[in-house]
């Protein structure tokens, strides 16, 4: 390497990459596209994992602050709300479709209904959760809009999901998807529901490991039967992110 | 087991019960870790009211993403260090003070009393090592190394800190990162 460098990308490729990133030189641009491929490539994100650990003993040498008596309690009322919905980030074969679709963000003005269906959900999880692995729990709503339902998955990939309003689908099936995390997340149909009673559905075994806190449910509104594409159509009626529980 | 790998596995369980809802551990993660963490994103944003939120925004990440902490490949304190110093920085990219440019390397900010257990990050020997292979490289680097990892700062910023052209500090980075790694896995 010569003494100066004015390369992007630097002799050593991504190993020397993800130490510069750890590191913290990059500038704003160039951090949020790493995070983009840390999210995305396994074999980056070890590579940056090692350089926290290569670096991480730099901290050492940080003197310890206490931090006032105040931080902790706003911290124990941010993790009493429900998580906030983080942006969703799916590919553009799925970014227009998805571009309208809201996250619901919060349970405050939820509805006697609502609060019913958690009430089953969360009774159902305590039947289904085993110890190794925390339940997952989404509310589906949709812009603006009361939540439509509650969906609760204990390991092993049992699910249930609960109308938490009244709903019609006139001629129309109601179908749930299951969205993964990341850029390839092609949203995978996890079969029908009813839209006045809760549904029991056991996610295929080649699902469950989609299953994470990060994926998303959706429920679209499909010819009866279903989709015959594979997909989801346009009609998207709720949609809501996977929380642990 | 030493203080540091008792301290380590009492974290990592604690981490785990986190990942699994439980607010009286993230209590116990955040008693065990909070004043490191502060005193890490008040050493990048020179601001302890920025610093208060970014603290607030780790320990609600930490909570959320409990479940990705693997123990086989990472120790629990330097991956809360990780996240702490990430919220830092961007933080510190997305504001004003990003155009901080004084340096901030005072002897003062170096402790010289031994510090407690759960203010180490690593272990004794991981310490040495990182010690001895930082001590191999060229002194420029390594103190650039260094002073970039703690203050959160930009390849330009250290440039103009340094008053180097900014591919001569790309390139001293780049080349301390390439020496170290192989030092390291030595």
């Amino acid at each position: 390497m010569s003494e100066t460098d004015h390369s992007d990308t630097p002799e050593g490729g991504d190993p020397i990459v993800a130490g510069e990133y750890v590191l913290g030189v990059l500038d704003a641009s160039e951090r949020s596209a790493i995070a983009q491929r840390i999210e995305h490539e396994p074999a980056f994100a070890n590579e940056v994992a090692s350089w926290e650990e290569r670096l991480g003993g730099l901290a050492d040498e940080v003197k310890p602050v206490t931090p006032p008596d105040a931080a902790w309690s706003r911290i124990e009322a941010a993790i009493a709300a429900p998580a906030p919905s983080p942006a969703f980030a799916l590919g553009s074969l799925w970014q227009n479709l998805w571009q309208n679709l809201f996250f619901w963000r919060s349970l405050a003005i939820g509805t006697a209904a609502l609060a019913s269906a958690l009430i089953v959900a969360v009774a159902y999880l305590g039947t289904v959760a085993a110890p190794d692995r925390a339940p997952l729990l989404a509310t589906l709503g949709q812009q603006g809009g009361q939540p439509r339902f509650v969906a609760a998955i204990g390991s092993g990939g049992s699910l249930l999901i609960v109308p938490a309003s009244l709903l019609t689908a006139n001629q129309k099936s109601m179908e749930l998807w299951l969205i993964p995390t990341g850029t390839q997340a092609r949203p995978r149909s996890l079969g029908l529901i009813a839209p006045s009673q809760p549904v029991r559905i056991t996610v295929p075994p080649n699902l469950v490991p989609f299953v994470t806190p990060d994926a998303s449910l959706a429920v679209s509104l499909e010819e009866p039967g279903g989709s015959r594409t594979g997909a989801p159509s346009n009609d998207i009626i709720a949609v809501g992110k996977l929380t642990n529980l | 087991m030493d203080a540091i790998a008792a301290n380590r596995s009492q974290l990592a369980a604690a981490l785990a019960r986190v990942a699994a809802g439980d607010r009286a551990a993230l209590r116990i993660v955040y008693q065990d870790t909070s004043a490191k963490l502060f005193g890490v994103c008040l050493r990048i944003l020179n601001d302890r009211s920025e610093a208060e939120d970014v603290l607030q925004d780790v320990y609600v990440t930490v909570w959320r993403k409990a479940g990705s902490f693997d123990p086989a490949r990472a120790s629990p304190i330097t991956w809360l260090v990780a996240i702490a110093r990430n919220r830092a920085i961007d933080r510190l990219r997305s504001s004003a003070a990003s155009r901080r440019s004084e340096p901030i390397e005072t002897a003062e900010d170096v402790r010289d009393n031994a510090p407690a257990a759960l203010d180490l990050v690593v272990a004794a020997e991981q310490r040495e090592r990182l010690k001895t292979c930082l001590g191999e490289l060229e002194e420029r680097h390594s103190a650039v190394i260094r002073s970039a990892f703690l203050d959160g700062v930009t390849y330009e910023q250290l440039a103009q800190r340094m008053d180097v052209p900014l591919g001569t500090m790309k390139s001293w980075i780049r080349r301390g990162l390439m020496k170290l790694r192989t030092c390291l896995e030595r």
